[in-house]
């Protein structure tokens, strides 16, 4: 029983506690009586989200923006923490947006799928406030199945149903396969506590105990299926094709963030000791993510599967911030899946603007002439595809010019090389898009009416934030560098941040 | 006059920003000519540059209407910074020249979708202005690149039959070499701050200065410099292109408009030998002696292979592509030799091959619209049907075969003198090249020109009318004022190459160079970092 005290930690978890109040509150209130309409239960979620960032900022602005584990040291309220949760937060509200009028034309109950949107982004959130192996793991599951149904919330399609169970047993074997690799460590160092992992792994003797690097082993590839990393993907291109594009959109952007907090986090915090072992698989994994997903991608001809493996190989690049150790490594994770955010959830947005309907709008044929039928879509798109690209004056670019500056920096020399030639090689796949919108006719030539205002705006949003982070990144660079002083990663013993324990 | 204007800046933006009312404007025939004014406009702003241009500045002074360093991204070093040297002016000129020059030509080769063409052709003018004019190395990074996108559609919407090949090809070779620029362009600026792969930094603040960068260059150990030089060496010699390199090349000049090829050949590819001049050869001096007789082989070998090649081809357009790989072998020859006569002719014979190529793909672009066809066997005898053209066409004929008196042979010459210096049988295969040159030159000429006019089909062709005479009549003169007064143009570039050369041959710092007879103090290398 948690003393008075510690009761009063709980604040600190507010916003979460509040998210998942208001899934709540839509879950049970939508099963009575005729439930939410759309319109309701998009603007509670909307609503909810923006309270929850309220109190977010000032949960962090009481604690000055520092560090500080509460609850017995099981969840870390700090800098890196708040730089995922805000993304998650904004991301969400996006992807809102974007399920709206796809909500609206689908004919599908609206209420449960804000819910579970909801009960989601609480798990994610959690997720990058865990500390101990635990929580870490609970907050994940929390995510995970919210995420199953979500993806098969077409119930009538067959390609929903089999994302669905795709993912889900997928899904639940990867889930076990951490919670395997958690006991083993916990059973070789007696702690799920990040920290007191650290220790137990840097004193001798746990060294030479065949269950740790068993245990840790597990527990990363557990984590490689979660941000969707070669040889743990195969989940991805079907469950992306299936899912409703809105739902694929949070994946691609909420759930892989999330799963790289955690993975940061673990890495550097719990298995620090470890990090020249790691280091390697983290390369090879990088390197075969990038390698594959670029591979794999040049003979997509539906969009969405298309920018699924496009997903598998941006994996490659951020864990090329991630086997960098240093500081401008994480910041360049940070920044890059920042810009990422934006690119992906406007080209997602660009899809589902195209879809009339059912599944239309997904081979690239039918972005045949869209330069003539929609010049503004085409040229949002072509903005996205050249950010993921990683043209300059992008934030793509920016992003992958610290990926590969970190890995230079800190010696890892032939990852960055196949990260730029891989990246050349991805100009291919996403031009072929670029191809059929400005190079080929359509046969249907009437424009394109840009109906949905909410969409049109995320779009434009979205596009506004791809150049910004291209033509002026300095400040959202220094987001990300404050964000990581204001934690515990990185840090020598001396400077770092004090937690309050 | 221009103390307190930032007049590079306004240069390189004026195309973009132009380009934006386009989006607003509905009747092409408008667009066209309010397109043509902002580059007209854009060419008449960069007249006053050649004489306000100070020609004795040395040292660092050389970079001159300089903007900046105004920080951009302070954590990383990366700085807003313009400015221009000798070089750098004439290419800056060559580029607001055939852009007029390109406007013109386009408009009646372009009846389609003429808003998009006149904004990408906007945009690609700012991209290779800002190229010339970066003094840091991110900044030209970021031009360089960019640059790439418009020029990607001008081939693939507007192209020929086999554009969409045409066009991903060019943007996927031009990517790829460039992104291992970017891996090379990392090693220097780490090596200048902290260090990297087990070399120790310089310790300097983090910065992609290419100032910086020319300073620091003969500390750098030979082994890095070996690898970065090749990072570049791919990157520019792709876009030069020098062989094996150059398979994008005809497909890119075939398929392209002929706006696109005239810019492409005139100023697109020069980035590839400018690249050379303005950074491998300043920066990695070690490297550049190391492979020297792999950059001069490879360019002897473009310069007879292109040749050849050209006097294969039915399809004009080809053949001045090709004859394109054979100039740009003098070109990188002439840089390579690494001397005064060198690379002030290897400069000099970049603004030739502009002038003359751009003139050729203009030549014949007049000739496919007239007829649809670029095949010489569809032509023959067109001498007497079209006088005027047949003399122009002639005039660019021999100043591109280096006859005396045109600009050809001002700069194949000074190469010659400059790659006989640094190992007499290099000229020898490059005096068979002029030879080569000549053979093809001479033969498509009297192939289109000569003989009885026996196609029907060409018996009513129409002479140049005026708008085509006063894009073309711009060109040919140049090509007499070079060839017969180059000196103006070797005093722009004499303080340029000498900045390069101190760098990368100590030995040749007080060497005499064509008209400039005052040698300049070597500038003081810092220590090499252990």
């Amino acid at each position: 029983m948690p003393s008075p005290e510690q009761m009063w930690e709980f604040l600190y978890l507010s916003p979460e506690i509040l998210l998942c109040g208001a899934g709540l509150l839509l879950l049970l209130w939508g099963s009575v009586g005729r439930g939410f309409s759309n319109g309701e239960a998009s603007f509670v979620s909307i609503s909810a989200l923006v309270l929850t960032g309220a109190l977010l900022v000032a949960v962090h602005s009481r604690l000055d923006w520092g560090g500080r584990l509460i609850l017995g040291g099981t969840f870390v309220i700090d800098g890196f923490a708040f730089f995922w949760k805000m993304l998650i937060l904004v991301a969400t509200i996006l992807a809102v947006l974007l399920a709206y009028r796809f909500v609206e034309e689908g004919g599908y109950r609206a209420t449960e799928l804000y819910s579970l949107i909801l009960l989601a982004t609480a798990g994610a959130m959690f997720m990058a406030s865990g500390y101990t192996l635990l929580t870490i793991w609970i907050a994940l599951e929390t995510m995970a199945l919210a995420s199953y149904i979500l993806a098969g919330y077409f119930k009538r399609e067959v390609r929903s149903n089999e994302a669905a169970l795709k993912y889900f047993i997928l899904g639940a074997l990867s889930s076990g396969i951490l919670l395997y690799g958690v006991s083993l460590l916990y059973g070789a160092t007696g702690t799920i506590h990040l920290e007191g992992l650290a220790r137990a792994l840097s004193e001798g003797g746990a060294a030479d105990n065949v269950l740790v690097p068993l245990g840790w082993i597990l527990l990363v590839a557990g984590l490689f299926f979660k941000v969707a990393a070669v040889p743990f993907h195969i989940w991805t291109p079907d469950v992306y094709v299936g899912a409703p594009t809105p739902i694929t959109a949070w994946l691609a952007v909420v759930s892989k963030g999330a799963s790289f907090a955690i993975l940061v986090r673990i890495l550097y915090e719990g298995l620090w000791p470890v990090s020249v072992d790691w280091q390697w698989i983290v390369a090879l994994v990088a390197s075969a993510s990038m390698i594959w997903g670029n591979l794999a991608a040049l003979t997509q001809d539906n969009v969405k599967r298309l920018l699924a493996y496009s997903s598998i190989a941006n994996a490659g690049y951020v864990l090329i911030g991630v086997l960098a150790v240093s500081k401008m490594g994480l910041q360049a994770v940070l920044f890059y899946l920042l810009a990422y955010t934006f690119v992906t959830l406007g080209a997602f947005g660009t899809v589902i603007l195209l879809e009339r309907r059912e599944y239309a709008g997904e081979t690239a044929a039918d972005y045949a002439g869209l330069a003539k039928r929609s010049p503004f879509l085409a040229a949002m798109m072509l903005l996205f595809l050249l950010a993921l690209t990683g043209i300059p004056l992008t934030g793509g670019f920016v992003g992958k010019l610290y990926l590969f500056a970190a890995a230079i920096e800190t010696g890892w020399t032939w990852v960055a090389v196949i990260g730029v030639i891989t990246s050349a090689i991805s100009l291919y796949y996403y031009f072929r898009i670029v191809v059929y919108m400005y190079q080929r006719d359509s046969t249907v030539a009437t424009p394109i009416a840009l109906r949905s205002p909410a969409l049109v705006a995320v779009i434009a949003f979205c596009a506004l934030l791809t150049l910004l982070l291209g033509v002026v990144p300095q400040p959202f660079l220094k987001m990300a560098e404050k964000s990581l002083n204001a934690s515990r990663l990185l840090q020598e013993p001396a400077e770092a941040t004090q937690l309050v324990p | 006059m221009f103390d307190n204007l930032p007049i590079l800046s306004i240069l390189c933006y004026l195309p973009l920003l132009g380009a934006i009312p386009i989006l607003w404007m509905r009747d092409p025939a408008f667009i066209r000519k309010y397109a043509t004014g902002v580059v007209v406009v854009d060419f008449l702003l960069s007249l006053p540059l050649w004489f306000e241009f100070d020609r004795d500045a040395v040292g660092s002074k050389i970079f001159q209407f300089v903007e900046g360093p105004y920080e951009w991204i302070p954590s990383i070093g990366v700085d807003y910074h313009f400015g221009i040297d000798g070089m750098a002016l004439l290419l800056v000129l060559l580029t607001t020249l055939l852009g007029v020059l390109a406007f013109l030509s386009s408009w009646s080769a372009i009846h389609s979708r003429e808003k998009e063409y006149y904004i990408f052709m906007l945009l690609l003018q700012t991209g290779m202005l800002g190229v010339f004019m970066s003094l840091d190395f991110f900044l030209f990074y970021v031009f360089w690149e960019v640059m790439l996108v418009p020029m990607y559609f001008l081939i693939g919407i507007w192209g020929g039959p086999r554009k969409l090949y045409a066009a991903i090809k060019f943007f996927l070779y031009t990517l790829a070499g460039s992104v291992l620029m970017l891996l090379g362009i990392l090693a220097l600026y780490f090596y200048n701050s902290t260090g990297l792969l087990g070399y120790q930094g310089l310790g300097h603040l983090p910065t992609f200065s290419v100032e910086q960068f020319h300073n620091i260059g003969a500390s750098i150990p030979p082994d890095l410099q070996f690898w970065i030089f090749l990072a570049f060496f791919i990157s520019f010699a792709i876009k030069v292109p020098m062989f094996p390199f150059h398979t994008w090349l005809p497909d890119a000049h075939v398929e392209a408009p002929t706006a696109g090829s005239v810019i492409l050949a005139g100023v697109l590819l020069k980035m590839g030998t400018y690249g050379f001049v303005r950074f491998s050869l300043p920066i990695l001096p070690d490297a550049t002696h190391q492979l020297l007789p792999w950059m001069a082989g490879l360019s002897i070998i473009g310069i007879v292979y292109g040749a050849l090649v050209a006097m294969a081809q039915k399809d004009m357009k080809k053949l001045v592509a090709y004859s394109s790989v054979s100039h740009l072998g003098f070109v990188m020859l002439g840089v390579f030799a690494l001397n005064g006569p060198g690379l002030n002719g290897g400069i000099l014979q970049m603004i030739n091959h502009g002038l003359s190529t751009g003139a050729l793909f203009l030549l014949v672009g007049i000739l496919y619209e007239r007829r649809h066809t670029r095949m010489i066997a569809e032509y023959g005898g067109i001498s007497a049907v079209m006088p005027v053209y047949a003399t122009i066409f002639l005039i660019i004929t021999m100043s591109s075969i280096g006859l005396p008196a045109l600009n050809g042979f001002v700069g194949e010459f000074t190469i010659l003198v400059g790659a006989f210096n640094r190992v007499w049988w290099w000229a020898v295969f490059a005096a068979l090249g002029i030879v080569l040159g000549a053979a093809y030159m001479l033969w498509l000429f009297q192939r289109v020109f000569f003989g009885p006019l026996t196609n029907p089909e060409n018996k009513n062709l129409k002479d140049l009318d005026k708008r085509e005479l006063l894009y073309l009549m711009p060109l040919v003169l140049l090509c007499f004022w070079i060839g017969l007064y180059p000196k103006p143009f070797f005093r722009v570039l004499d303080n340029s190459v000498r900045y390069v050369l101190v760098r990368v041959d100590p030995s040749l710092a007080t060497e005499r160079l064509a008209g400039q007879p005052t040698p300049t103090a070597p500038v003081p290398v810092p220590a090499v970092g252990e």
